[in-house]
């Protein structure tokens, strides 16, 4: 590491990764501490499946994946189908996330809300909002927030929200996402990182 | 209505039907409908081949219930493995009935519920589990909490492996020990169809386990005041006012 370089909050070294057997690499990445990524790239290159390896929901088969240590990973999903009737409220989701609810109008109108009730734009805010404050709690930890296309769903209402909400993130917590959205990474101004740079060579 | 000889049964069922509303809220959170009803025809044929082996009933159905759940863990599959266990556990009680005049006779008394004949040994085994269940809300809930974050993560830990592991052997000792007391039907309908209506009529999570230990009890309550002076068996007459209340809770979320 350069001396003036900022640690890596997440490493991973030629890693193959996949559910029941490898399906992605080797790739190799160390994201700094405090960074804000995009990850892009076509569909099916491997950017949620490295999200799910990170929180464990995917496999490492082989290399390493390293995350720092006292670091709180939370994840947005790239998408959550409501079952019905899911007799659940906004303030019920926040709590099973470990969140503590965000000043937004726009959210606290939500908390008293069935999540089986809102809108699809809605219900993709809140989940974002949760995401994001998940484990803000607790200062003294290092926080890792993923977000795997938090675009989708998200209606011209709510968007601007949904904005605000990420550039809100503390500078001390790192944020990785994916999005195909360009207008809305540049409204978020994070950097873009191609996944497919980060495949080992050969 | 509630003689010396009725006090105890009636304690017993009111207490093992609080304790299947909970278990049902949890079970409709998890979306585990198709494990219950497979779990509970194993602790009966559990107790069927008890009764063909003079063996105790309540550690044979305990034993077959864990065996069944522990199988059905190892699999993501919520529906068609569960329908398959269940029907196998279906066709092993009617086996065994088939072929011993013994089993008959049990296979009957699972299957039409003998609360009336509950003992001080069944109230024991209730009240003891009501006491665990009190005392295990709180881990329950953070369970069936974090049951329905997938595939979103939450910066905190997810419960420790022992409080799911607790969490599964307080479902099967509630189903077992309520298919026993109340007969299978009857404890199915006690565990299902109140949560159901409960999702209906709630707005958020405490209400959703409120409104179903109210309809659970009002039907356990309806089904009592009935079922005596009509003289008919409980189990049918409590599936039967358990699926109106289901129903009138459906019709009332409709129509508010």
């Amino acid at each position: 590491m350069p001396p003036n370089a900022t640690p890596a909050i997440l490493s991973v070294q030629s890693a193959r990764l996949g559910f029941d057997r490898p399906v992605l690499g080797p790739l190799s990445v160390d994201i700094p501490n405090g960074a804000r990524w995009a990850l892009t790239g076509p569909n099916g290159v491997g950017k949620s499946l490295l999200l799910k390896a990170v929180t464990g929901q995917a496999r490492v088969h082989g290399g390493r994946l390293h995350l720092a240590p006292n670091v709180d990973v939370s994840l947005l999903g790239q998408d959550h189908p409501r079952r019905q009737p899911w007799p659940l409220s906004g303030h019920d989701w926040f709590r099973a996330m470990g969140a503590n609810t965000p000043d937004q109008p726009r959210i606290q109108a939500l908390l008293d809300r069935r999540l089986d009730r809102l809108s699809g734009g809605q219900w993709q805010l809140l989940r974002l909002a949760a995401a994001l404050h998940s484990g803000s709690a607790q200062p003294s930890r290092e926080r890792l927030v993923l977000l795997d296309e938090p675009a989708n769903h998200l209606d011209a209402e709510v968007r601007g929200d949904a904005v605000d909400l990420i550039a809100a993130l503390p500078a001390n917590a790192t944020l990785v996402m994916t999005s195909h959205d360009d207008d809305f990474l540049r409204a978020i101004g994070v950097e873009n990182h191609p996944l497919e740079g980060y495949f080992d060579a050969g | 209505m509630l003689g010396d000889l009725l006090l105890v049964p009636f304690v017993a069922g009111l207490l093992v039907t609080a304790v299947l509303a909970l278990a049902g809220a949890g079970l409709f959170l998890r979306g585990s409908v198709w494990q219950a009803l497979a779990l509970g025809q194993w602790a009966a044929a559990g107790g069927v081949l008890a009764s063909v082996l003079h063996w105790p009933v309540l550690p044979v159905a305990l034993a077959l219930g864990a065996g069944v759940m522990a199988l059905l863990q190892r699999t993501p599959d919520r529906e068609r493995l569960p329908l398959a266990v269940f029907l196998a556990g279906l066709a092993a009680v009617t086996l065994l009935a088939a072929n011993f005049s013994q089993a008959s006779l049990a296979a009957a008394a699972w299957a039409e519920g003998q609360l009336y004949f509950a003992g001080p040994q069944e109230l024991w085994a209730v009240a003891a589990l009501a006491l665990a269940s009190l005392m295990l809300v709180p881990g329950l809930l953070k369970v069936w909490r974090h049951a329905q974050l997938a595939p979103d993560v939450p910066a905190k830990r997810a419960p420790a492996a022992w409080l799911r592991l607790t969490e599964i052997a307080w479902l099967v000792a509630a189903i077992v020990l309520g298919s026993m007391v109340l007969g299978l039907p009857a404890a199915l309908a006690s565990l299902l169809l109140p949560a159901w209506g409960a999702a209906h009529l709630a707005r958020d999570l405490r209400g959703h386990f409120l409104w179903a230990q109210s309809l659970a009890l009002a039907g356990f309550l309806i089904a009592w005041s009935l079922s005596l002076p009509l003289d008919q068996p409980f189990a049918p007459v409590l599936v039967l006012v358990n699926i109106v209340l289901a129903l009138v809770a459906r019709m009332v979320a409709i129509w508010r």
